[in-house]
Parts: C-alpha cells; sequence; structure tokens
C-alpha cells in the first residue's frame, strides 16, 4: 500500500464514522467541508490536472445548486430527478463558456473567468425570468425522497455528500490511470511538447473543464439539499478564489494536498470562530507564507505512476556495461 | 511512396526578415538526412515549419504524398511525424515511463469514458501501452530509470527519453534538433547506433546536428543552409569539399556567440 493509498484510507474511514463523534453544530460543518472537498478535487481536474487558471469554479458548484432549487421549487421535480439535470446543465455551460477561450494563455483566462463569476452572480441576483429569485435566492427546498423514505436527518444529508465524495475520489483515480487524466498533465508540464505528441491541447482543456463542471454540478445539488435554500453569495467570485486557493495551499494533483487545503480553508476558519473577523488576518498570512515556503502547495503532487512490474523491472535492472 | 517529406520552395519570415528562403528538402523512408549551418541559419524554424509549430508563408510540405503545410502541430504528429527539441522539453517532474507514455497517446484507443470508468477494452489498451513503453525502455537502456524523474537525469539519458517518447507513436518520420548536442564522446557513439537502428527500421530521420563527425559519419544525405538558403546539398563526401561550405563555415566564425534565435 502506498503513501497516497493509506492517506486516502485513513480519511475515509475517519469521515465514515465522523457522524456519529460530534453533535449537530459539528455535523452541519462536516457535511459542508465534503461538499466543498469534492468541488475543490473537481477544481484540482481543471487548475491541478489541466493548469488552466479557472477563476470561476463557483459558477458550476451555483448551477448544479440553483438547478436543483429551481426544478423543485417551480417546478416541483423531486429532487433525486434534479440532479441528473444538475450534471448536465454545468456541462453545457462549461463548454459554452469556456470553449470560446480555452486557447488563451493561463493569464488572460483567469480574467475572463472573473468576468463570467461575476456577470453569473448578477444573473442571480437580479432574478433572471423570475426563476432565481434575486438577492434572497430561493428558498423551501423539499426533502430527498428515495423509495418512499424522506431523508431529511442532517446525517442522512452527511452520507449523500460522503458518497459523493468517495465517487469523485474514484473518479480521480481513474482518470489518473487514463489516456485522458494523462495528456491533462502533459499539457500542463509543457503545451509545445504535449501538442508535439498529438495532443489536441483545447479538446483535452474542455474535457477537464466539462468533468470537473459535472462534479461541481451534483455538488452544488446537496449543497442545496444542506441548507433547503441557496442564495447569491454561495457562488460569488470569491467563493471561487477559495476553491482556486485551496488547490493551490494544499498541493495541485494531490489528494491529500486537497484535503488538507479544504480543511485550513474552511474548518480552521469555523474553529476559530471565538476570534470574529480578525482570525482571517491569520488565515491571509497563512496563504502568503505557504506560497512563499512551499509554492508546491503543503502537500505536493508525486508521480511515477507506472505499472508494478515495471517499478519491480526497474530496481532490479542494471544498466547494461556497468555489471562488467 | 518515394519520399516519406517533401519540402518544396518554402520560405519563412519573421517581420519581413527571411528566415528560410526557397528550401526544397526531399527525405526517403529510412534515410538519415542531415541539415547542417552555422548558428541562425534556420535550421529549428525548418524544422518548426515541417512539425506545425509554424506556418511557412511560400511553398509546401507533403508527408507520404498529402499536403501539411500550415497543419496544426498535433494533426500533424498524428499523421507520424515525430520530434525532439534541440533544448530538451521533457515533462521533468514526471518519470521516464510516464513520459514515454506521452508518445503513444495517438496510438492509444481509448474513449473518453475511459477517464471515468475501467472496462475491459481501457485494461487491453493500457497492458498493450506499457507494454510499448517496456520495450522501448529497454532498447534505449532505460528500464533501470522507469520511475526516476526526467529532470533528475543526465543529458544523455533525457536526450534518449525523448527520443523514445517519439518513436512511442511509432513514427515514419523521426526529425531530431541537435540530438548529441551536450553528450560527451561515449554518449554520442551510443547515440550514433541508436539512430542508425532506427532508420533500418525504415523511418525517415532528418536531423540538424553540430557535431561534423556524427552528422558525415551517418547521414546519407546532406544540405547545408546559410542565412536560410541552401547552399550545398549532396552526400556528406561532396558536401565536405564543397567549397561554398568551407567559405560559410569559416565565414560564420564571428557570428558562433550570437546562438540560434530562431528556437522560440
Amino acid at each position: 500500500m502506498n503513501k497516497t493509498t493509506l492517506i486516502a484510507t485513513i480519511f475515509i474511514l475517519v469521515m465514515a464514522i465522523f457522524p456519529f463523534t460530534v453533535d449537530s453544530a459539528w455535523l452541519s460543518i462536516g457535511i459542508t467541508f465534503l461538499v466543498f472537498a469534492t468541488v475543490a478535487f473537481s477544481q484540482d481536474i481543471i487548475l491541478g490536472r489541466a493548469g488552466v487558471f479557472n477563476m470561476g469554479h463557483a459558477i458550476f458548484f451555483g448551477i448544479g445548486a440553483y438547478t436543483t432549487a429551481i426544478l423543485n421549487v417551480h417546478f416541483g421535480l423531486e429532487i433525486i430527478t434534479t440532479i441528473p439535470f444538475a450534471i448536465i446543465f454545468p456541462i453545457i455551460i462549461a463548454i459554452v463558456l469556456a470553449g470560446p477561450i480555452i486557447h488563451l494563455r493561463g493569464d488572460y483566462l483567469l480574467v475572463a473567468t472573473i468576468g463570467f463569476n461575476i456577470i453569473f452572480e448578477q444573473v442571480l441576483s437580479n432574478d433572471l425570468f423570475g426563476l432565481t429569485g434575486g438577492p434572497n435566492g430561493i428558498f423551501g427546498i423539499d426533502v430527498v425522497r428515495v423509495f418512499g423514505y424522506e431523508l431529511w436527518s442532517d446525517t442522512a444529508i452527511y452520507y449523500m455528500a460522503f458518497g459523493l465524495l468517495l465517487i469523485t475520489l474514484l473518479i480521480i483515480r481513474n482518470l489518473d490511470n487514463s489516456r485522458y487524466g494523462r495528456a491533462l498533465y502533459y499539457i500542463n508540464k509543457d503545451e509545445i511538447a504535449a501538442k508535439s505528441m498529438g495532443i489536441n491541447i483545447p479538446y483535452y482543456k474542455l474535457f477537464a473543464f466539462a468533468l470537473g463542471a459535472a462534479i461541481a454540478g451534483v455538488a452544488g445539488s446537496i449543497f442545496a439539499i444542506q441548507y433547503s435554500a441557496v442564495s447569491p453569495e454561495s457562488f460569488s467570485f470569491m467563493q471561487s478564489v477559495m476553491f482556486f486557493a485551496i488547490v493551490l495551499v494544499g498541493g495541485s494533483a494531490s489528494l491529500p494536498g486537497v484535503i488538507i487545503g479544504t480543511f485550513v480553508m474552511f474548518v480552521l476558519p469555523e474553529l476559530f470562530t471565538e476570534f470574529k473577523e480578525s482570525r482571517y488576518l491569520i488565515f491571509g498570512a497563512a496563504m502568503v507564507l505557504t506560497m512563499v515556503l512551499r509554492p508546491n502547495g503543503v502537500w505536493p503532487a508525486t508521480f511515477g505512476n507506472i505499472p508494478k512490474y515495471l517499478k519491480e523491472k526497474a530496481l532490479k535492472a542494471k544498466p547494461k556495461g556497468e555489471t562488467e | 511512396m518515394k519520399y516519406v517529406l517533401e519540402i518544396d520552395n518554402v520560405s519563412k519570415f519573421f517581420h519581413g526578415l527571411v528566415a528560410i528562403d526557397d528550401l526544397t528538402i526531399k527525405v526517403k523512408p529510412g534515410q538519415i538526412y542531415g541539415i547542417i549551418g552555422p548558428n541562425g541559419a534556420g535550421k529549428t524554424t525548418l524544422f518548426n515549419c515541417v512539425t506545425g509549430i509554424y506556418t511557412p508563408e511560400k511553398g509546401t510540405i507533403k508527408y507520404k504524398g498529402e499536403d501539411i503545410t500550415g497543419m496544426q502541430a498535433h494533426k500533424i504528429a498524428q499523421k507520424g511525424v515525430l520530434r525532439t527539441f534541440q533544448n530538451i522539453r521533457l515533462f521533468k517532474d514526471m518519470s521516464v515511463a510516464e513520459n514515454i507514455m506521452a508518445g503513444y497517446h495517438t496510438k492509444s484507443k481509448q474513449k473518453w469514458y475511459h477517464a471515468i470508468i475501467h472496462t475491459s477494452a481501457y485494461r487491453k489498451d493500457e497492458q498493450k501501452a506499457w507494454k510499448k513503453v517496456d520495450e522501448l525502455m529497454e532498447f534505449f537502456n532505460l528500464s533501470h530509470l522507469a520511475t526516476t524523474a526526467t529532470g533528475d537525469l543526465s543529458y544523455g539519458n533525457q536526450r534518449k527519453v525523448e527520443m523514445a517518447r517519439a518513436l512511442a507513436a511509432n513514427p515514419e518520420l523521426l526529425i531530431l534538433d541537435e540530438p548529441a548536442a551536450g553528450l560527451n564522446e561515449n554518449e554520442t557513439i551510443e547515440l550514433t547506433n541508436i539512430i542508425r537502428k532506427i532508420s533500418q527500421m525504415d523511418i525517415g530521420i532528418m536531423m540538424i546536428e553540430h557535431d561534423m563527425e556524427m552528422v558525415m559519419n551517418l547521414s546519407d544525405y546532406i544540405t547545408v543552409i546559410n542565412f536560410g538558403k541552401e547552399i550545398s546539398q549532396g552526400k556528406p563526401s561532396f558536401v565536405q569539399s564543397d567549397p561554398k561550405v568551407i567559405e560559410a563555415y569559416i565565414g560564420s566564425d564571428d557570428d558562433d556567440e550570437e546562438g540560434e534565435q530562431d528556437d522560440k
């Protein structure tokens, strides 16, 4: 068992028993932690793997949340039937928005995505077609019903979020071991080398966007279920900044990194609520320090994701000529 | 198919300045074609035109009879034109095996959903891919370095990984931009043998190289370029004794420090 698998196993076990060890306030923080971690992992596909400076990830998170809210409150759909839409709509929006700007260089693309996020916030606040509910958002989202059971308790919602995170981790593991996942890394490391190897860069970057948006969309759906309400400020530009920072502070394309990042950027501020706003002073300073001292994040990614037999062969093999 | 690559009257300008001027070069399968010339002569620019990094303003480039002038770089690579870089472009943090795997990208049959769900077709494809990587590491004597990050390798091994990566795509035309630059004598000899073996696989090789002994020794045919223009063309023995070539090399001593400016 390698280090990442070990950490993942311990993390999953701790999170699995977490609801039985805490009160309701902490359970609620636990749910949001799982949702934010899922969104951060989906951002990590775009930012950490493909290396695309997406500063508008809250858009896809928000579209997922608002899709569930609107379809449930305005159209009376069961929560569970809104979820496929909370996957498809973010994918469509991701491709429509990112398509025309995908060829832009990192910094230009970053500014463009900030623009999209600001427009998105305005659209939500201005009650588009009377559907988004304006600055106060949408209230009174139904409980989840599956086969006649009403899943209203926070514990049930916790395990929904937990299930989604597990699926996300599984997808990321599969991604990293596939042609598509490797192509993203190659693009991130050296675009000229990547395209000289036959990799169609815009196509793979859009794929990363679509996959990241789909996962963030479902996470948004669970976020809407947890609070049975949605409002524009949860999907603001500042929220995108948080997801961006989680990945960079924790460590791009690193599983422990993203978990640590989410913990530091979201859970720690909750732990120190007694310090009020002054705690953000510490966090700001901590972000600056991390980037200065550990520019690759608290827990940087490691490579060498190759079949076992090749690793063993490498250990056994001696270069020809040195044995003689 | 007589020629794997036909460059016909190709010219490339940068801001009105001529970088390459009316070049015509034809490479046969299995041939080693040397391109030599003083620094700044336009050799790398020519390679960048062939591989789609630049689009030439005049002339046509044909690969196996098909016009590829101005085609996007990834499409040209998908057709079977693979290259290495003068200043080595490896994925530095990634292992040797992962780097070579990049070359297999165009050969892999994996679909988008294999990034999410692993099916039996995925497993078959993945096994085949790693087998190819394994074979190439054996061929280049890199097996013991499979897990090593390429950034930690010696110059010679980095050059070998770049070549292995290009070969993983089963190219029919391999473009080598100064493969021996920075290598010691032993490494150069090893590389010479490797290049000769590759050409025996019926792969056309086009090579820029400053190591004259190596070029003269390896090449079947040579074009000499100066200021973007062809000044001589022929078998190594002919080119070596061509007075125009000798003049260009002796006359260019002053320019040597300027370095290649066309590699951007």
